[in-house]
């Protein structure tokens, strides 16, 4: 079987060295695509260089406190964003790594991050790690955490949690298993939490979250101000940057300019048709695709599911309780983080993209069923229902998987979009809302 | 070839036809609610102490076409899942008062959800089925099968008392006394029964009230011993994996002359597994068992415990092979397949790996894999 193709952590670091660079001499793009590569880039060069400055590196899935691991000198390495980042430095790596994963016996129909995962570590070329980070959450392949370390000789740590955790004994016991962490992460490194800085990196968490949603508030914009190449700006920066003051700086300078191109009426695309809302994930596994929507059909990305706080009208992320109590900040913000609202039913999650649909004048929803998704196979149907019956927003659903562009033909993505969107143009409500735009 | 068991037979005829049974319909004449439940984390304890028939929501021998279901549920998800709606959209479950599942896995998740959302029934709970075996996620476990008892109570505007579960525990018990027998009957050189008989038993527990299947069961034992029933297996397998209802595919691994003597299976040896601690307050004790008490099952994150106990069964009951059987989609036996394959390859017991659509019946393609198995199995016992 060929390995040639799989990337290493060097490989993945030269190529976005090499892609930050590139940006810089193209033109027409945002000025912060480079601040967003270079965000993506530290972030692997932060996992990369962990042992030589003398840190700990936990390989984890999602929902995880990571402003606890900030505190600890532990550096996260989300398996999620590793299999993003892997298709964004060369697409053929992930089908290889997850050949090598079908190689040893792990079934096709698990998620395509844990695959490439599995597929990395066997070949060798998975981040170094000391231990492995879990949690409960809308995904039962977190359950590969402790597998592999059982396989690799890897401690592991799962945080449990109940599946309505707004409820006081759930939000108690939640919290208490951060406590459970912090000790399990204390015994690995021999070092004590320092609950001062904790409260530190907690209160730069909580500042993050603010200019997240004053980017939101932005980009909700006629036209929308934000390109598809920094797009997931905010995404990267909650998921991989919180409680920094790299993660602030990043996001003041994509607020910064998003507040410009809104006052100078700069919109991504010069003749914006359509505003879609990507109701599970964006296209990760194909990075042109976006751009390419914008161009064809004049269909602008301005929302999606992973990147939305629980937050409506009324209701703000305001998670920042007590600041004298870091650990209970922490798990009131995972009840309102962005991703986290898949932890929930669908009419919940749909609830929430409605009434962001509403904010962000939304006219077109995609919803990806990824091949290895249990819970998109099972909620897409409700949320499309919802999002027509309470914002009469109608959804695309693609059948793919969520980072192996050889799942499905990308002309046979274009040719429902051609028929979707020319649907949507003749739908009534599409025209009763432009009429009021 | 052994005659019929007589007792197994007045269990399928009065769980049948499927799901609305003679039972099912002489305990609504009655005026009496059903309530149906999926997956093993649901107490029946606490519904049968509410005056109220727990039945499990399954699929039986028949296989289902779920065309209907994949407009609510994508094809790439769990076909029990699938089966399960498909009978509920068919209107198969209209008997139903009520549905109560545990979140064990994402997907029976979004078969309450689903349920819920387009065929809501009067009553509607889930649980969450810690992923964790400690006294936490006991205390966790604990909080929220209280709330279940509170809803459940509300429903009935009468309160669930704790001597009435008490009392449930007892019977649900004794229930799982008799069929550990079973088991215990299926060690020797020659079994009593085939593994679909087994897997027949398990399913009827399910579907009717358990103190008359108690009795049933009490009958069966005495039937068995009375008749001296016996089955000469060529050779001896554990059927493992996912939860298996349509018994024609354990048929088909025994067509040739193999008997499965022992499961790991949820609807079969966890069903039976341990006692409920009596001397604890009824909540906590369900709490316990269901958690702790129990063999270490697919859904839990450290399935170390799932392996050990998979490699002790196989040389307790001596069994030749193991049968892996997991329904297509199902993560937590992905994730726990190549670590399965290492603990059994290091006892010594070769596994048979088949990847199946649920309540499919037992095929050809199943019988050849099953033939070249047995062959195998033959060559070295010779060897």
């Amino acid at each position: 079987m060929s390995t040639d193709k799989i990337l290493s952590v060097d490989d993945i670091r030269g190529t976005l060295k090499k892609m930050k660079e590139g940006v810089k001499k193209q033109p027409g793009l945002m000025k912060s695509t480079y601040r967003y590569l270079d965000a993506v880039s530290g972030y692997v060069e932060r996992i990369a260089t962990a042992k030589e400055e003398g840190k700990w590196v936990a390989s984890h899935g999602t929902q995880q406190p990571l402003e606890i691991l900030e505190a600890m000198d532990v550096r996260g390495c989300f398996n999620e964003f590793w299999g993003v980042v892997s298709d964004i430095a060369r697409l053929e790596s992930v089908p290889e790594a997850m050949g090598v994963s079908a190689s040893l016996g792990t079934p096709g129909e698990v998620c395509s991050f844990f695959r490439n995962m599995d597929g990395l570590m066997h070949a060798g070329k998975w981040p170094k790690s000391d231990m492995f980070l879990y949690a409960a959450s809308c995904c039962d392949n977190v359950k590969s955490f402790h597998t592999l370390g059982r396989r690799y000789g890897i401690p592991s740590f799962g945080l449990d949690r109940s599946f309505t955790p707004y409820t006081t004994h759930a939000m108690e016991f939640w919290k208490n298993e951060y406590k459970r962490l912090i000790a399990f992460l204390e015994e690995q490194t021999g070092q004590k939490m320092d609950y001062d800085r904790l409260k530190d990196v907690v209160a730069k968490s909580y500042r993050l979250t603010e200019l997240h949603l004053e980017i939101d508030k932005l980009v909700a914009n006629v036209p929308c101000p934000l390109s598809p190449e920094c797009f997931s700006s905010t995404l990267v920066a909650i998921r991989c940057w919180p409680g920094t003051q790299y993660g602030i700086d990043f996001l003041t300078e994509v607020r910064d300019e998003l507040q410009e191109r809104v006052d100078k009426g700069i919109g991504a695309s010069k003749n914006e048709r359509f505003r879609v809302l990507w109701s599970s994930f964006t296209p990760f596994f194909d990075p042109t695709l976006m751009g390419f929507m914008q161009e064809k059909y004049g269909a602008v990305s301005v929302a999606d599911m992973l990147s939305t706080w629980r937050v409506d009208e009324n209701v703000q992320a305001n998670w920042m309780l007590d600041p004298d109590d870091p650990l209970g900040n922490l798990a009131y913000r995972t009840v309102l983080a962005p991703g986290n609202c898949q932890y929930s039913t669908g009419v919940d999650v749909a609830t929430v993209l409605a009434d962001k649909s509403r904010r962000f004048k939304v006219d077109a929803a995609i919803f990806q069923n990824n091949w290895g998704c249990k819970t998109g196979a099972g909620y897409g149907p409700v949320i499309k229902d919802e999002l027509m019956r309470q914002a009469k927003v109608p959804t695309l659903t693609l059948h793919t998987d969520i980072l192996d562009h050889t799942f499905i033909a990308r002309a046979d993505i274009e040719s429902q979009m051609d028929s979707f969107f020319e649907m949507v143009e003749a739908s009534k409500a599409y025209q009763e809302r432009r009429a009021a735009a | 070839m052994n005659a019929p068991l007589k007792t197994l037979n007045e269990m399928q005829r009065l769980t049948s036809p499927f799901p609305e049974s003679v039972v099912v319909k002489e305990w609504r004449a009655k005026g009496r609610k059903v309530i149906g439940w999926y997956n093993p984390y649901v107490p029946e304890e606490i519904i049968d102490a509410a005056g109220m028939l727990p039945f499990e929501v399954t699929g039986d021998n028949e296989p289902v076409q779920m065309q209907g279901a994949e407009a609510h549920i994508y094809s790439n998800s769990c076909s029990k899942v699938r089966t399960c709606w498909q009978l509920g959209l068919d209107g198969r479950y209209n008997f139903l008062d009520g549905y109560v599942s545990t979140h064990m896995c994402d997907q029976d998740m979004r078969l309450y959800e689903v349920w819920s959302y387009y065929k809501k029934l009067p009553f509607m709970e889930i649980i969450y089925a810690p992923r964790k075996r400690d006294e936490e996620t006991v205390k966790l476990y604990q909080t929220d099968l209280e709330g279940f008892r509170a809803r459940l109570s509300q429903y009935l505007i009468c309160r669930i008392p704790d001597q009435r579960i008490a009392d449930s525990i007892k019977v649900y018990n004794r229930g799982r006394e008799l069929m550990m027998q079973l088991y215990e009957l299926r060690k020797r050189d020659r079994p009593p029964v085939t593994g679909a008989e087994a897997v027949e038993v398990g399913k009827a527990a399910v579907r009717m009230p358990r103190e008359r299947f108690n009795e049933l069961m009490e009958q069966l034992l005495a039937e068995i011993e009375s008749t001296g029933r016996e089955i000469k297996p060529a050779r001896r397998l554990m059927l493992i994996g996912s939860d298996l209802h349509n018994t024609t595919q354990i048929t088909s691994l025994e067509s040739n002359g193999a008997v499965v003597v022992m499961d790991e299976l949820d609807n079969g040896i966890r069903r039976a597994w341990g006692q409920v601690d009596t001397k604890l307050p009824p909540i906590e004790a369900l709490a316990r068992h269901y958690l702790m008490g129990r063999p270490v099952d697919r859904h839990n994150w450290v399935s170390d415990g799932r392996l050990e106990f998979i490699g002790e069964m196989a040389e307790q009951y001596k069994v030749d092979g193991v049968v892996s059987q997991a329904t297509r989609f199902c993560t937590y036996l992905g994730w726990d397949k190549f670590d399965l394959k290492k603990q059994l390859q290091e006892r010594g017991i070769p596994m048979l790996d088949l990847d199946l659509e649920y309540g499919h019946p037992g095929g050809a393609q199943m019988k050849i894999r099953a033939e070249a198995f047995m062959e195998m199995l033959e060559s070295r016992a010779t060897a």
